[in-house]
């Protein structure tokens, strides 16, 4: 494998975003992403796209905007892995060039989650659950009592009872939730590509809001967002055949894992078999991408991290998983001030995806936030502390695929 | 076994999707007996109905690349369509057969697909020159341009 970098960056701006089509919002993180690299459109030899499966209303999106990104006559390819895909588009991307196939690969991921008539993201949500949930039949469950318990409170409802596991052996208490997602919130303040800002948010801010499925505040929620994010990549020889002189950051190690079979449904009804808060995927994921990157002790050598955390537990859970910190001890870390952006391990400086969600995007711009950080590019948000390795991670499927990029100041040598 | 129909289920899942602002100009010229198109100022490449990217060079368009077409087009190819479905799994033959064609308009390098009417289908033919025909009261809806007709 040779060595890749990312050259190039671009977000569309993330909220309701019905002033645009979905194409359109695409290309708005496309050309944005061109821009930053400095790059002629021609310059790109191959794209990775994707987005959630279903959502959005349109089936097969990638066949709707080729011609609106530089891609006709271009190799093309859609990755779906729900959740994941932002990440697991961008990692296609990286082996598309890793490999030799190409030199400069375009990667681009989005959801549309305001072409819905329901609130938020529901009919994205429900298109994915007929056919889904349909199916546990399989294993004698009956979807209407999945239907009560889980969508009672959407995808916050699918969470809690992860959640509440979380809560259950690392011995955190919601106002520990409430601190990571006034973190996000004020974070995501200072990022302008964000949705749910709130400067100087309080943990005391989001205690008041109310509980909508236990221990799940309305204030620990994400938005659904509309948005799309892209990273550029390029061989080290392209880099210089380019003659790109910005900074750019280097590719490290990848890695992808699936978890055992953890249905939703049947972790809630006793027929799964992990504990839903276990996310082995995560771990097995970061100890390979490490691995790869030459990363020894991640607590040292990783000076930041985006992680795929639509909620606050899971920002918990996951550094935790990650090596981060050790297992049960991330919530002291937040009491601490510890993954503050001006803390010894800043985790989520953007305000993650606690603060703006469009899925499909989300695990695209972990890669693009990392990135940013380590080319001395996040403005705002940029974190004080000087930044060799960042980490960059994304969760989903159904809840078992995870996805993590370490990216560096230097190539691999 | 037989087949399981699921009831009561708390679902409704409906879509409502954004057209873009240029596309909402393209649907406001309906309402005018208009069809607009975006030309690129950097190729000269005039797409209907216009969009904010050149598809062929790939350069940004906005609502000040619009520009009103005359409506006028040619036939390209066609094809005559003389079933349809029934909606119960089944199709019927149609009374009268029904033209869909590809036409070029005047002024646009693109095309698009549309009904033709008025015409016998043994007289259709590519290179027909072809006009719009609206409806009575145009709504800015994609239903006001009923169909082309040969003139």
């Amino acid at each position: 494998m040779r060595n890749v970098a990312i050259i190039g960056c671009g977000q569309a701006k993330h909220g309701r975003r019905t002033d645009v089509n979905q194409a359109e919002l695409v290309a708005e993180a496309v050309w944005a992403a061109v821009e930053d690299a400095g790059i002629a459109p021609e310059d790109i030899e191959a794209y990775a796209v994707g987005n959630m499966q279903g959502f959005g209303g349109i089936a097969q999106p990638d066949l709707v905007f080729a011609d609106y990104i530089g891609a006709a006559g271009k190799p093309m390819q859609r990755v779906a892995t729900g959740g994941t895909v932002g990440g697991s588009v961008a990692h296609l991307g990286y082996y598309e060039v890793a490999s030799g196939m190409y030199d400069v690969v375009l990667a681009v991921s989005w959801e549309k989650h305001s072409d819905s008539a329901e609130p938020g993201a529901t009919t994205g949500l429900l298109h994915v659950a007929y056919a889904n949930l349909s199916y546990m039949m399989k294993v004698g469950m009956d979807m209407r009592s999945f239907a009560i318990m889980g969508l009672a409170g959407a995808a916050a409802g699918i969470s809690a009872y992860q959640a509440a596991f979380y809560m259950a052996r690392s011995g955190c208490g919601i106002e520990h939730f409430d601190m990571v997602a006034a973190k996000a919130r004020r974070n995501a303040a200072k990022n302008k590509y964000a949705h749910l800002k709130w400067p100087n948010c309080t943990a005391d801010d989001i205690a008041k809001t109310e509980m909508l499925i236990w221990p799940m505040r309305f204030g620990h929620v994400c938005p659904a967002s509309d948005g799309a994010s892209c990273v550029i990549y390029a061989s080290e020889e392209a880099v210089k055949k380019l003659g790109v002189e910005k900074p750019v950051a280097w590719v490290k190690g990848v890695a992808a894992y699936a978890d055992e079979e953890a249905d939703q449904g049947e972790a809630y009804q006793g027929t799964a078999v992990v504990d839903y808060s276990d996310q082995t995927g995560a771990i097995l994921s970061a100890m390979k991408a490490y691995e790869r990157a030459g990363i020894k002790d991640p607590k040292k050598e990783i000076d930041v991290a985006e992680i795929y955390a639509p909620f606050p537990h899971q920002e918990l859970m996951f550094s935790e998983r990650l090596g981060f910190f050790d297992d049960g001890t991330a919530w002291k870390a937040v009491e601490e001030g510890v993954t503050e952006i001006d803390g010894d391990f800043p985790i989520c400086p953007s305000g993650g995806v606690n603060a703006t969600n469009a899925i499909g995007s989300s695990g695209m711009q972990r890669v693009v936030e990392a990135a940013l950080q380590i080319m001395g590019k996040a403005e705002e948000h940029q974190v004080p502390k000087d930044v060799r390795n960042a980490v960059a991670h994304a969760w989903g499927g159904q809840v078992q695929f995870n996805t993590v990029m370490v990216l560096g100041d230097s190539p691999k040598r | 076994m037989g087949v399981v129909r699921y009831e009561g289920l708390p679902f409704v899942a409906r879509f409502r999707w954004n057209t873009g602002k240029i596309m909402e100009k393209f649907y406001g010229g309906f309402a005018e007996r208009q069809i607009l198109a975006a030309k690129c100022e950097n190729c000269g490449y005039t797409v209907v109905p216009p969009r904010v990217i050149c598809p062929k060079c790939s350069s940004k368009m906005n609502e000040n690349n619009l520009v009103k077409l005359d409506g006028r087009g040619v036939v390209l190819s066609y094809t005559v369509v003389r079933k349809k479905l029934d909606g119960k799994g089944g199709f019927v033959t149609l009374d009268k057969p029904e033209v869909i064609a590809a036409v070029k308009l005047n002024g646009a390098d693109s095309m698009i697909f549309a009904k033709i009417g008025d015409v016998d289908v043994e007289d259709i033919k590519s290179g027909m020159e072809v006009v719009p025909v609206w409806a009575e009261k145009p709504e800015g809806r994609l239903s006001d341009l009923l169909y082309f007709r040969p003139g």
